[in-house]
């Protein structure tokens, strides 16, 4: 079973969100998505300061075998990016929800927070299968 | 239609495979890790299921003759106990298959092809083989078992005790014995490492293959899935069906001239010939890259803004520990040293053309 913090939410798509003040998010891949990428090798980040909305790709992940999409948990503006992973796409797969954080993103509208999945509903999403 | 299972199936969950379809078949993409399993192919030894596989037994006192029509190389160059590489060929010279053609004896051949045109094989083999000579699909009753890295001789020795073995050249092959059923033992391989392809009966699989990782387990061994196999061979510049051969290219251009022979007489020889004399209009190139990007399958290759083709296979090299790939471009553009640019989503990155092969093949440490 993959590792789901209580404190951050989620989307369908497996990303995280940690809100860490009123307008600021912190955005990365979940535990259970890296564990189905395994052996992460590149990491193409979005640019500082452009505008995204929510299930809008943002980034992209790339593990030896596949391409994959990371989208925006909500909408907002990017106001900082994990440049780290740039060299280190692999803290990706140790450290998901920590060094691994993904970008930064000033939220636009607090509400979308609530369409987001907590650590209960995300964990029977995970077991469901999707 | 469902995809079928190989007899290895329930070995590869209690591995904790990582299960896909994969030409019709569900194999594992991976167990634990794509780069450790490939790096324990180069350093100690890897076990693959590769049980999709085709095989063909064509037989028959017209089987050699009929052989030679299908193939560009010189079936004089095998001899029993021997096997080459080589393909098929339809009338424009594009490559229906490639394969391994394994010598059993004068009249009998036993053919190693891809798992999604097997069909296809053996309707061309139908067609072409009319006298003499019969055709029989046995792939469903056997099973494929890959040993493959600089271990793979002192593991085998301990499940198999057979003299033939230690003195066992490359591209030779013997048939040897497990549990009292019949192994064709064959030191070939499709990772640029030493090792061995084994070809055995469905009902004793499962215990070839644990044996085998029991005895590889002092020497680091671990089962390899298709992840890795595609990284290995990449780096080794072995082409894959529908990749870098496929019935619109042909063996010039697919990077796989050496399998032709001019001795030899076999369909498309004129085109074929032609290509060798005066160039094919495409070539496989190899590339690296420049920055930390991944070249992908069909990404476009362009040099100095011009498109001039396309990435046939491409990945992240865990040896190398960069993006590499081999690409189908226009002949005569570029050559070794040159930069070109790939086209990866909405961006270029740079890469540089290479020699051929990334990884040359090791040998027997």
């Amino acid at each position: 079973m993959s590792n789901i913090p209580e404190n951050l939410k989620y989307t369908k798509t497996h990303e995280w969100i940690q809100v860490q003040d009123d307008y600021t998010g912190i955005c990365g891949i979940t535990d259970h998505a890296q564990e189905m990428l395994t052996d992460i090798v590149f990491v193409e980040l979005p640019e500082v300061g452009i505008e995204v909305k929510a299930g809008e790709q943002v980034a992209v992940v790339e593990s030896v075998k596949a391409v994959s999409d990371m989208y925006a948990p909500v909408s907002g503006r990017i106001v900082e990016v994990n440049k780290t992973l740039e060299d280190s796409p692999d803290l990706l797969n140790s450290d998901p929800y920590g060094k691994g954080w993904v970008f930064k993103i000033d939220i636009k509208n607090k509400h979308e927070l609530d369409e987001l999945m907590d650590a209960a509903s995300y964990a029977d999403h995970v077991a469901s299968g999707d | 239609m469902t995809a079928q299972k190989t007899f290895l199936y329930d070995d590869h969950i209690k591995l904790g495979g990582k299960m896909v379809e994969f030409a019709g078949w569900e194999l594992p993409v991976m167990y634990s890790s794509i780069i450790d399993e490939h790096m324990a192919v180069r350093q100690a030894a890897g076990l693959f299921d590769v049980s999709h596989m085709g095989e063909v037994v064509v037989k028959g006192r017209g089987a050699r003759a009929a052989l030679q029509k299908l193939i560009p190389s010189d079936m004089g160059r095998l001899e029993k106990g021997k096997s080459m590489y080589t393909c098929f060929l339809n009338e424009q010279g594009g490559i229906i298959d490639d394969l391994f053609m394994f010598m059993l004896s004068d009249n009998e051949y036993y053919l190693v092809v891809n798992a999604d045109t097997t069909e296809k094989d053996v309707e061309w083999l139908t067609l072409n083989c009319r006298t003499n000579v019969s055709i029989q699909d046995v792939s469903a009753a056997t099973a494929k078992i890959d040993l493959q890295g600089p271990q793979s001789y002192n593991i085998l020795k301990k499940i198999i005790k057979d003299d033939r073995l230690e003195g066992l050249k490359r591209f030779h092959f013997f048939t040897g014995a497990y549990k009292g059923q019949p192994v064709l033992i064959s030191q070939t391989g499709y990772t640029g490492e030493f090792g061995y392809e084994l070809f055995c009966i469905n009902n004793i699989a499962s215990r070839l293959w644990n044996d085998l990782l029991e005895a590889g387990k002092e020497y680091g061994i671990k089962p390899v899935g298709l992840g890795a196999r595609d990284t290995l061979r990449l780096e080794a510049c072995y082409s894959l069906y529908g990749h870098e051969l496929s019935d619109t290219i042909t063996p010039i251009e697919g990077g796989i001239g050496f399998v032709v022979s001019a001795q030899s007489e076999y369909i498309a020889k004129d085109i074929v010939e032609n290509q060798k004399t005066h160039g094919a209009g495409r070539q496989i190139i190899c590339l690296e890259m420049l920055d930390k990007a991944i070249p992908r399958s069909e990404y476009r290759v362009l040099h100095k803004g011009e498109d001039i083709g396309y990435i046939t296979s491409g990945g992240f090299s865990p040896l190398f520990k960069k993006g590499i790939a081999m690409a189908l471009v226009k002949s005569g553009v570029v050559s070794v040293g040159d930069e070109v640019a790939i086209v990866i989503r909405d961006k270029t990155s740079p890469a540089k053309v290479v020699q051929r092969p990334f990884y040359k093949y090791a040998g027997k440490k």
